[in-house]
C-alpha cells in the first residue's frame, strides 16, 4: 500500500481528481450532468486504446510510429467494406480487426527478420499505410454504413457510461491481466527489461517483439472499430492525429522507453488527464492549440520530474548502503 | 547521454550480427552509396525514356533540384543529432518556429531578406540548444524531449500566428525573395559564361550547408568528438570529451539547419505559414538512413544524405509524371525504404561471408 501511495499512478490519480473537481467548480456543476459526463467519456475511449497500443511496444523496448496509420487504415477498410461492398457489420469489423492485427504482426516479423531498427520499420509501414488508406477512401467521407453500428457508438450504460468506453476499459483490463499474469506477458516484460538476461533464461526475444507488435496492432483494430462506430464517417484524416497522444499517455503514465514496464493503469489515468485538459479548453473557450501546448509541457515536466526522482532515490540508497556503493565503484 | 529508443531489444537481437557498416576492404558493390548512386542514375534514365518531359529544364529539373536541395538540408539537420545517437522529432516544428520569428522580423521590423534569415538561424540554434540542454541536463531520452518540444511548438506557433496575423501567414515579402525563388545559375554570369538554367540559386544554400557540415565532421576536432560521443558516451567521457556540451552542440546545429531548411521552403513556396515543416519528419530520416548514417550514432555520411534524398525525390517526381496520385506515392516510398534497407542488410551479410571465405 505504501508503495502504491508513492507510485506514479497515485500521483496521477490525485492530479486527475483535483483537476476534475476544479473543472466541476469552474463549470458551475454542469459537468456532472449526465449528458456532459457521457460526452467526456465518449471521447476518452479511443485515446485510452491508442495509448495502450503504444505502451505494449514500449514495454518490449520498441516503438510503433504506425499507430495512427494502422488505425486509420483498418477504419477505412471497415467503412469501405460495409458501404461499398455490402459486407455485413460483424464480418466487416472482424476483417478490419484482423487486418490491423496482421499489420502489427508484419511489423514485428520485419523487425526480427531484417534487424532494422523498429523506428525505421514502423516509419516505413506508416508511410505505406497512409498511402493505402488514401487509395481506399480518397477524398470522400464514407458514411453509408448500417445505422445499427452508429447506434451502438452513441449508446450508453445508464445513459452515462458509453458502451465504447466500457469496451476500452475491458481491453485495458485484459491487457493488464495478460502482462502481469500470463507467461507470454511476463516473457514480454522480461525481454523489455533486460534482453540478455531474458535470453539466458531461455526466453525468445524475437518472439516477444513479434507478440508486442501484434498486440499493438490488435488493440488498434479495436480502436478502429470504436472510431467507426462513434464518428459520423470515415475519411482519410482518421488516425492522422494519433501519434503524439499515443506517446503522451504512456510517458505521462510512467512507462520507461527502455522497456520492461507495464503501466496499464498509468496510461489510462494519463488519457483521463489529457481529456480533462481538452475539456478545460472547451470550458474556457480557448484556442485548440492550447491543448498541444499544455500536453507538451506536461510530458516534458513529468519526464524531468521522474528523472529527478530516480536520481534522488539512487543517491539515498547509496548513502544508506555505503558498502554496496564501494563495491559497485570497484567493479 | 541516453541510448536511442528501442535499442535494448534490438541490441539483443543484433548481438550475433555485427554493426551494419561494411568492413574495410569489402567489395565495391557492398558500398551502399555507390549502389544508391547507380540506382538514382538508372531511375533517371528510366523515367526519361518513359516520359521525355522528365528532362524539361524549367518545369521538372529546376523544381526537382530545389526539392533535393531543401530536403538535403532537412536530412543534414537530422544527421547532426544522429551522429551522437540521438533523434530530433521536432525538426519540422523547429523550422516553423524559426520561420515564425523571421516572419515577425519582416513584418514588424522590416528587416532585409538576409538579416531575417539570420534571425531565423539564431532562433533555430537557440531552440535546438534548448532541447540539447534539457537532454544533457536531465539525461532523458532525446526522443521524448524532442517529441514533447514538438507538442509545445505545435501548440505555440498557431497561437502566435493568430495573434499577429490576419490569415495565419506573414504577408510582408522583403525585396529579393521572389528573385531568389525563380533565379537559376543562368542569372549568374562571369564574363560570357553563364551557369545552367536548370540549377536553382536556392541550391547554393544546400551546397554551403553540406560543405560546412562535411568540414566539421571530417576535419575538425568538434566533429571527431561528436562522432566519438555517438559511438560510446562512456568512452568519450573517459577520454576527456565534454559529452554534455557536445550533446547541446549537436542539437543546436540541428536546429540551425532546420531553420535554414524552413527558410528554403518559405522562399520556394513564397509564404511564411504556420504549417512550414509539417512534412519534414519522414524525409529527414529517409535521406541520412538510406545514405548509410547509423541510427545508433558514431557514423555519418554527408554525400550519402544527398544521394539518399536525391533517390526519394527522383522517385517522387518520376512517379508523379507517370500519373501516380501524389498520396499513393507514399506506398512506394515506404516500400522502397524497406527494400533498400533490407537489401543493404543482405549485401552486408553476403560481403562478410565472402570476407570469411577469403581468410
Amino acid at each position: 500500500m505504501k508503495r502504491f501511495a508513492r507510485s506514479t499512478e497515485m500521483t496521477l490519480l490525485v492530479i486527475g481528481i483535483v483537476f476534475f473537481i476544479g473543472l466541476v467548480i469552474a463549470s458551475g456543476g454542469d459537468l456532472l450532468a449526465a449528458n456532459s459526463l457521457r460526452v467526456l467519456l465518449q471521447f476518452l475511449a479511443v485515446p485510452i486504446l491508442i495509448g495502450l497500443a503504444q505502451m505494449v511496444v514500449l514495454a518490449v523496448g520498441q516503438l510503433n510510429l504506425a499507430v495512427g496509420a494502422i488505425g486509420g487504415f483498418a477504419a477505412a477498410a471497415m467503412g469501405v467494406l460495409m458501404a461499398d461492398h455490402g459486407v455485413s457489420v460483424p464480418l466487416a469489423l472482424l476483417i478490419g480487426f484482423l487486418l490491423a492485427g496482421i499489420v502489427g504482426l508484419l511489423n514485428g516479423v520485419l523487425v526480427v527478420l531484417t534487424r532494422i531498427n523498429g523506428f525505421i520499420v514502423t516509419l516505413a509501414t506508416m508511410t505505406i499505410l497512409l498511402g493505402v488508406q488514401y487509395r481506399l477512401v480518397g477524398t470522400r467521407t464514407v458514411d453509408a454504413y448500417p445505422q445499427g453500428l452508429k447506434t451502438f457508438g452513441a449508446a450508453a450504460l445508464f445513459g452515462v457510461i458509453p458502451w465504447i468506453f466500457v469496451v476500452a476499459l475491458i481491453v485495458a483490463g485484459l491487457l493488464a491481466v495478460m502482462l502481469k499474469r500470463t507467461v507470454p506477458g511476463r516473457q514480454l516484460l522480461a525481454s523489455g527489461g533486460n534482453p540478455i538476461a531474458a535470453r539466458l533464461s531461455g526466453i525468445s526475444n524475437d518472439r516477444s517483439v513479434i507478440v508486442a507488435h501484434t498486440l499493438s496492432g490488435a488493440i488498434l483494430g479495436v480502436a478502429a472499430i470504436l472510431t467507426v462506430a462513434s464518428s459520423p464517417g470515415v475519411n482519410k484524416s482518421i488516425g492522422g492525429d494519433w501519434l503524439l497522444p499515443s506517446f503522451a499517455a504512456p510517458i505521462i503514465g510512467g512507462a520507461l522507453l527502455t522497456g520492461g514496464s507495464a503501466v496499464v493503469l498509468g496510461t489510462v489515468l494519463a488519457a483521463f488527464i489529457v481529456r480533462f485538459v481538452d475539456t478545460a479548453r472547451a470550458e474556457f473557450s480557448l484556442e485548440p492549440s492550447w491543448v498541444n501546448f499544455v500536453v507538451g509541457a506536461v510530458v516534458l515536466g513529468s519526464v524531468v520530474l521522474g528523472q529527478v526522482r530516480t536520481r534522488r532515490q539512487e543517491r539515498r540508497s547509496v548513502v544508506k548502503s555505503p558498502d554496496v556503493a564501494v563495491a559497485g565503484g570497484v567493479s | 547521454m541516453t541510448a536511442p529508443v528501442s535499442e535494448t531489444a534490438t541490441q539483443a537481437l543484433q548481438e550475433d550480427a555485427p554493426i551494419e557498416k561494411p568492413p574495410r576492404g569489402a567489395p565495391w558493390w557492398a558500398n551502399q552509396r555507390i549502389g544508391l548512386l547507380v540506382l538514382v542514375v538508372l531511375l533517371g534514365v528510366l523515367f526519361g525514356i518513359l516520359r521525355p518531359a522528365f528532362y524539361n529544364q524549367q518545369l521538372v529539373i529546376f523544381p526537382l533540384l530545389r526539392d533535393i536541395a531543401m530536403f538535403t538540408v532537412v536530412g543534414l539537420a537530422q544527421l547532426c543529432v544522429l551522429s551522437i545517437g540521438h533523434m530530433n522529432l521536432a525538426v519540422g516544428r523547429m523550422a516553423a518556429f524559426s520561420m515564425m520569428l523571421t516572419g515577425i522580423s519582416y513584418d514588424l521590423f522590416h528587416l532585409t531578406l538576409y538579416s531575417g534569415l539570420l534571425v531565423g538561424l539564431v532562433a533555430g540554434t537557440a531552440i535546438g540548444a534548448l532541447a540539447g540542454w534539457v537532454i544533457a541536463r536531465t539525461g532523458v531520452n532525446s526522443f521524448v524531449v524532442t517529441l514533447a518540444l514538438d507538442f509545445l511548438l505545435l501548440g505555440l506557433i498557431p497561437l502566435v500566428y493568430t495573434g499577429l496575423t490576419d490569415n495565419a501567414a506573414f504577408v510582408t515579402k522583403p525585396p529579393g525573395m521572389r528573385e531568389l525563388r525563380n533565379y537559376s545559375l543562368a542569372d549568374v554570369c562571369v564574363g560570357n559564361v553563364c551557369g545552367s538554367p536548370a540549377v536553382p540559386q536556392l541550391a547554393l544554400f544546400a551546397v554551403v550547408a553540406m560543405a560546412v557540415v562535411g568540414w566539421i565532421y571530417a576535419r575538425t576536432r568538434l566533429g571527431r568528438e561528436l562522432l566519438m560521443t555517438g559511438s560510446s558516451v562512456k568512452a568519450a567521457e573517459l577520454s576527456g570529451i565534454p559529452t554534455a556540451r557536445r550533446v547541446i552542440t549537436a542539437h543546436a546545429m540541428s536546429g540551425c539547419l532546420a531553420a535554414l531548411a524552413g527558410f528554403m521552403l518559405a522562399v520556394s513556396t513564397g509564404s511564411i505559414k504556420a504549417t512550414i515543416g509539417e512534412e519534414f519528419m519522414l524525409p529527414s530520416f529517409l535521406g541520412p538512413i538510406l545514405g548509410g548514417t547509423l541510427l545508433a550514432g558514431g557514423f555519418v555520411s554527408i554525400w550519402g544524405t544527398l544521394i539518399g534524398t536525391a533517390l526519394t525525390s527522383v522517385i517522387r517526381k518520376g512517379l508523379d509524371l507517370l500519373g501516380v496520385g501524389l498520396e499513393s506515392l507514399n506506398i512506394y516510398l515506404g516500400l522502397i525504404l524497406l527494400v533498400a534497407l533490407s537489401t543493404d542488410r543482405v549485401r552486408t551479410v553476403l560481403s562478410e561471408r565472402q570476407e570469411v571465405r577469403r581468410q
